[in-house]
């Protein structure tokens, strides 16, 4: 258990970190802004009450927040996505249920339901950001070009770095 | 309150998603000055255009008041008209008597019964004696000549109409300078008869009729109407049909013009009579 909070503590510190000093460092033309920090939520294990699941997603979402300027921003789209998260993993599952001790992963799961599980989520979760950014309808295509781009690069950078976490 | 308990237990992902969710949106509405400036805006268009449609409607309801107004108004500004003019006229008289300043007197009224169907129609007015007015004053509506005032007493004034077989008025029609007899052949409401007009003139429909300031009751150059139809009927005069421009079905508030030199002129005009 000890263990097991200080893994995720570590992956937490490490995906806040490569969001702040890399990737939001990546603005390409203003249309390419991948998150990849939102990875956190998604590899919290299955057995997580959801008012925890929640309270870590608005942790997460507060903290990018705190040091990009942006108070509320990230936290509103964690916190769905910490929401939603519960009934995207019921949809896409594969073969009944899941092993409840273990957690998310392309190891276990596989490419393809990875793959899928990364797009809703992260679509879900830029979707609301990029929307709460903008904080208008004019323009909505605009700004749904930039949440379809953004979810492409955040999606190929989380699968990238789940391959290099297996690799570890 | 083991229902309400249920409720929460199992609603409560959802609840405390509301509240996280609400305290994040809270966040980003008071922290990022962008987003505090657009929700003001968005809530200050909606409520702009409830009070805007509000104000829409009670001015509706004023209407009535402001029509008042706008008509007092114009009596007072016809007012320093007539001073304007007559002032110039007499640039190089020392009179100051306001007699001599002034020809006519307007006021404002608002005509509180009326008919366009009889043969002798009247007009009645919401002012009389106390208001200044008085028997033989124009009333005239929409600029045009609607009748002139026969009886007043202390708070009305009852006004023959130009609708009413018995009303005659000097009549001119304005390009050439002819003048004739116009009165009502009690037929249409938008229509009066001009006589007198000799038939070597030439006529031409569409020819403004105005009055000639002979009677001493409308001020000159006033318009009636505009030549509708020519007949040439079987005597040395046109029979010519005006359209009026006044709209007597729709009589509502009209100007009054009462002459201040009117006794002047026809005391001075009957010693040679």
């Amino acid at each position: 258990m000890i263990n097991r909070i200080l893994r995720y503590t570590l992956i937490f510190v490490l995906l806040i970190f490569l969001q702040l000093f890399l990737f939001n460092n990546i603005q390409f033309s203003g249309y390419v802004n991948p998150y990849v920090y939102i990875m956190f939520i998604m590899l919290l294990p299955f057995d997580i009450s959801s008012w925890l699941l929640l309270f870590l997603s608005f942790l997460t979402g507060f903290v990018i927040d705190v040091f990009s300027g942006t108070p509320g921003m990230h936290t509103s789209a964690t916190v769905a996505a910490g929401f939603v998260r519960p009934w995207v993993l019921r949809l896409i599952s594969t073969r009944g249920d899941y092993e409840f001790v273990s957690e998310p992963s392309l190891r276990i799961y596989g490419f393809k339901w990875f793959l899928i599980y990364t797009l809703v989520i992260v679509f879900i979760h830029h979707f609301f950001l990029f929307y709460l950014e903008v904080f208008r309808l004019t323009d909505f295509f605009t700004t749904f070009l930039r949440v379809l781009i953004s979810t492409l690069f955040s999606v190929v950078f989380i699968v990238l770095l789940e391959y290099i976490r297996r690799g570890k | 309150m083991r229902n309400l308990l249920n409720f929460f237990k199992r609603y409560n992902n959802v609840i405390i998603f509301l509240i996280l969710e609400g305290i994040a949106l809270s966040l980003l509405a008071s922290g990022n000055s962008y987003h505090n400036t657009r929700l003001i805006k968005g809530i200050r268009g909606i409520t702009a255009g409830i009070e805007k449609s509000f104000s829409r409607t009670a001015s509706y309801f004023r209407l009535r008041e402001t029509e008042m107004n706008l008509a007092r108004e114009n009596a007072m500004l016809r007012n320093l008209l007539e001073q304007a003019g007559k002032m110039r006229d007499n640039s190089f008289s020392t009179v100051t008597d306001s007699v001599y300043r002034q020809k006519y007197l307007w006021f404002s009224a608002e005509v509180i019964n009326n008919s366009v169907n009889r043969r002798k129609n009247f007009l009645t007015l919401d002012k009389g004696y106390n208001d200044d007015l008085a028997p033989d004053m124009a009333v005239i509506a929409d600029d045009a000549v609607a009748g002139v005032i026969v009886g007043c007493s202390s708070n009305y004034s009852v006004a023959m109409s130009l609708l009413n077989t018995d009303f005659r008025l000097s009549a001119r029609i304005r390009s050439n300078g002819y003048f004739g007899s116009l009165s009502w052949d009690g037929k249409s409401y938008r229509h009066a008869v001009l006589n007198d007009i000799p038939q070597h003139v030439t006529v031409v429909a569409g020819d403004t009729v105005e009055t000639t300031g002979y009677s001493a009751i409308f001020p000159e150059g006033l318009m009636i109407g505009v030549i509708d139809e020519i007949e040439r009927s079987g005597s040395d005069f046109y029979r010519i049909s005006v359209a009026l421009k006044a709209d007597f079905k729709k009589l509502r508030f009209v100007n009054l013009a009462g002459n201040l030199q009117k006794t002047e002129q026809q005391n001075l005009e009957t010693q040679f009579q």
